[in-house]
């Protein structure tokens, strides 16, 4: 039976704690990691973070179609042997879509997404496996086997997502995680919305009401 | 002081100088009821707090509300939409009014098309030529734009450019050539931001010649879709001398289909049922989606597409229209919906939100005739297919003109200029939703430019002038600059002439349809190519009514 509905779909109801445990979990083995020199300064505009990926040799004759803003970095763990020095970058396009905008069923936004590396050599045991992944790593999804180690090209149906390469002894389509180390990993551009409460102009507010710790 | 600044702090001096009359606050620090001089405060999800400095802000503009000193119980009730049949040579008289409206509980003024909400739905088959003589009884001069018709120019209803505005008491008569079968709509090119949103909107059906046009369907149902901004006083003000809302547009937060909020209708199991979606809306886009229907996506603004196709849900900007053929399998009731992913700008989240449009009780058991049949086949419309078939051969070329879009802001409050710069690490593609209702509110028309740049000149919005020949095939690139103070979506609009969406970021379109009106995505790029078939003074725009208000058009000349 539907019914009249008009508000938010529950997002303070569907957060769940193991959620932000995931996420910290998974930033803090992003930020073990050895970082590039300058990976802690945020870019001054878009298209700096265009030129900075141009800089490492990935001008834009190998870019693919898509939105030059919505470009990310794929950053290597250092982890893996014969990729430490690896660069890359993740780029996204809506699916084909005749509104020129492609969405899923629960209006997320469903795009291609293409990540380019250099330096990346082939994997000397098993294989490279690409997943994709929510900020929260409460779904994974295998997007498949990276049999070329310059580029890969996936599907994904988040609005904010993380893409993780890692070794795998085979690739299983149906694996619902990864058990190999991570070889290089970035996140969507939308990653980097903000959240404002607790400081800067809401240093004061009680963030308890809004559903903060 | 710079000029910004200067502007800044007599705002908050303004604000803080402003009595407090008849103010209440929420947990989230929301002022309710009257700020003072007619302004009340958006509603805001109580999960966004205010930001700090912002309390007691007011927009720089007045506030204006329809019909305001008249008794509203003295003015006509508005009654539904009704159908208009003209033949070839046929004049409509429509007078544009004040009315007495009530939605969500609220009565109050509005304006309607002979009184009607929507206005008329006006049919005139294909390759007639209709007279629709426009008298203004509101209380500021109009005119009417017939968008997407292919007219003659002096009939666009665009003032200053095509006609001199309609003064109050004053009538003018458009004479509407229809080349084009499809689902066109009419409504006013002055202060769409108020005008439009109070209700002066209507769709005109432009009858095929064709009897196998379209595929067959059991019936047509329209959904107009609009919103409008309330509270629980009713309206929220507009701004009089320009708009308020000018960096995202005006959301509204309560839904309508046609005019009224809580649209149902009936439906039978299997029925094949044409849906004409038209978004008269100032600002929204819609993700409406059908629940378990099976929708073909048939046609849109001009025409039908190359090739009929399977859609999960219908995208739809400002002024676009679709049309889609909606079965739905089984009994019951099913809502008719905009299912986006919100942004949550406090907690830098998107999360999921859902708006019912309209409920359909659907009855069963399921028809099985040949019409239920037949939509379940994908047509091919070899008419449209060998007519586009010459326009791919310029995909290759470089574009003849290309537009950027962006944003120039001059004079706004300072806590909204730093939250700005920090909100705008990530920008969505699209905005659905008003992630930011009081910094949008307060951003008025005079603190904010929109811009249309010409790319070989830089010249911007009216001091872009383009000369064509009829019958040129013109190919602009539209790029939606990210690098701006604000970056957002935009509904572009081309007046009387027709086109296709040849590409969306060098990724050629492999379904064309002809089109008036096409969104540009944040960061992306469109390239269009125009038919120039018709002779005039042309303007070229966005859509989002506030955006067009604060500057984003200007206009061509086909010779």
């Amino acid at each position: 039976m539907a019914v009249w509905v008009s508000g938010m779909g529950g997002w303070i109801r569907s957060r769940r704690p193991q959620g932000w445990l995931a996420l910290a979990a998974a930033l803090a083995v992003m930020a073990a990691a050895p970082v590039p020199e300058n990976a802690g300064r945020v870019a001054d505009s878009p298209s700096e973070v265009a030129g900075s990926l141009a800089g490492c040799g990935l001008g834009s004759a190998a870019r693919g179609a898509g939105p030059d803003y919505y470009r990310f970095p794929m950053v290597s763990t250092r982890r893996v042997p014969g990729t430490g020095n690896a660069t890359g970058f993740g780029e996204i396009a809506f699916a084909k879509s005749p509104f020129g905008i492609s969405l899923t069923e629960d209006g997320s936004y469903l795009y291609e997404f293409t990540v380019r590396f250099e330096r990346l050599n082939p994997a000397r045991t098993g294989t490279y496996v690409v997943w994709t992944t929510t900020p929260e790593l409460d779904e994974i999804v295998p997007a498949g086997e990276m049999t070329d180690p310059a580029a890969f090209s996936g599907k994904v149906a988040w609005n904010k997502f993380l893409v993780v390469v890692t070794l795998e002894p085979a690739f299983d389509p149906d694996a619902a995680t990864w058990t190999g180390p991570i070889v290089i990993r970035g996140m969507s551009r939308s990653g980097m919305m903000h959240t404002m409460a607790g400081h800067g102009p809401f240093e004061q507010e009680n963030c308890a009401a809004y559903g903060y710790e | 002081m710079s000029r910004g600044l200067a502007v800044a702090s007599a705002a908050v001096l303004l604000a803080i100088a402003t009595p407090a009359a008849a103010q209440e606050m929420d947990h989230a620090g929301h002022m309710m009821g009257d700020m003072g001089g007619g302004w009340r405060m958006p509603p805001m999800d109580p999960n966004m707090p205010m930001i700090p400095g912002l309390e007691m802000a007011l927009p720089p503009v007045e506030p204006f509300l329809a019909a305001a000193g008249i008794d509203v119980m003295t003015l006509p009730e508005a009654r539904p939409g009704e159908v208009v049949r003209l033949a070839p040579g046929d004049t409509l008289d429509i007078e544009v009014s004040i009315v007495r409206r009530t939605l969500n509980g609220h009565t109050a003024a509005m304006y309607g098309y002979n009184g009607q909400y929507p206005g008329p739905l006006i049919e005139a088959p294909q390759g007639s030529t209709v007279l629709v003589r426009v008298t203004n009884r509101i209380e500021s001069p109009t005119t009417v734009h017939w968008h997407g018709l292919r007219l003659e120019n002096r009939f666009d209803g665009v003032p200053g450019l095509t006609q001199d505005p309609i003064e109050v008491g004053e009538s003018f008569t458009y004479e509407l050539r229809v080349p084009d079968a499809g689902m066109f709509w009419y409504h006013p090119h002055v202060r769409e931001d108020v005008q439009q949103d109070l209700g002066l909107y209507g769709n005109l059906r432009v009858t095929p010649t064709d009897p196998d046009y379209h595929g067959p369907a059991h019936r047509d149902e329209l959904l107009v879709l609009d919103d409008i901004l309330m509270d629980d006083a009713g309206f929220i003000p507009w701004g009089r001398e320009a708009p308020t809302h000018a960096l995202m547009g005006r959301f509204g937060n309560v839904m309508l289909v046609n005019g009224v909020t809580g649209h149902t209708l009936d439906a039978r199991a299997g029925e094949v049922i044409r849906f004409f979606l038209t978004n008269v809306a100032n600002t929204r886009t819609y993700n409406v989606t059908f629940g378990n229907a099976r929708v073909k996506l048939v046609a849109s603004d001009v025409g039908r597409f190359e090739r009929e196709m399977w859609v999960q849900s219908v995208v739809i900007a400002p002024a676009e229209r679709y049309v889609v053929d909606v079965v739905f399998p089984e009994a019951g009731e099913v809502a008719i919906a905009n299912t986006i992913q919100a942004v949550n700008h406090f907690r830098g989240e998107f999360y999921p939100h859902v708006d019912t449009l309209a409920l359909v009780t659907v009855a069963g058991p399921p028809l099985d005739d040949e019409i239920t049949r037949a939509h379940a086949t994908l047509r091919t419309n070899e008419a449209v297919t060998a007519e586009t078939a010459a326009l791919r051969a310029h995909l290759g070329r470089p574009a003849d003109h290309t537009l950027e879009a962006t944003v120039r802001v001059h004079g706004l409050p300072l806590p909204i200029v730093r939250s700005m710069e920090i909100d705008t690490l990530y920008i969505p593609p699209i905005e659905w939703n008003d992630a930011m209702p009081m910094m949008n509110w307060l951003s008025a028309g005079t603190q904010v430019t929109w811009i249309l740049r010409d790319a070989d000149t830089g010249r911007e919005n009216e001091a872009v002038h383009w000369t064509f020949q009829q019958g040129d095939l013109v190919k602009i690139r539209v790029f939606n600059s990210p690098d701006s103070f604000h970056p957002m979506n935009h509904p572009i609009h081309v007046h009387g002439q027709r086109f296709v969406v040849l590409a969306r970021d060098d990724v050629p379109n492999d379904n064309l349809v002809w089109k008036d009106t096409a969104i540009v995505p944040v960061g992306s790029t469109m390239d269009i190519l125009v038919e120039m078939s018709n002779p005039g003074d042309w303007m070229l725009h966005c859509h989002i009514a506030e955006h067009l208000s604060a500057g984003m058009m200007f206009h061509f000349t086909v010779e």
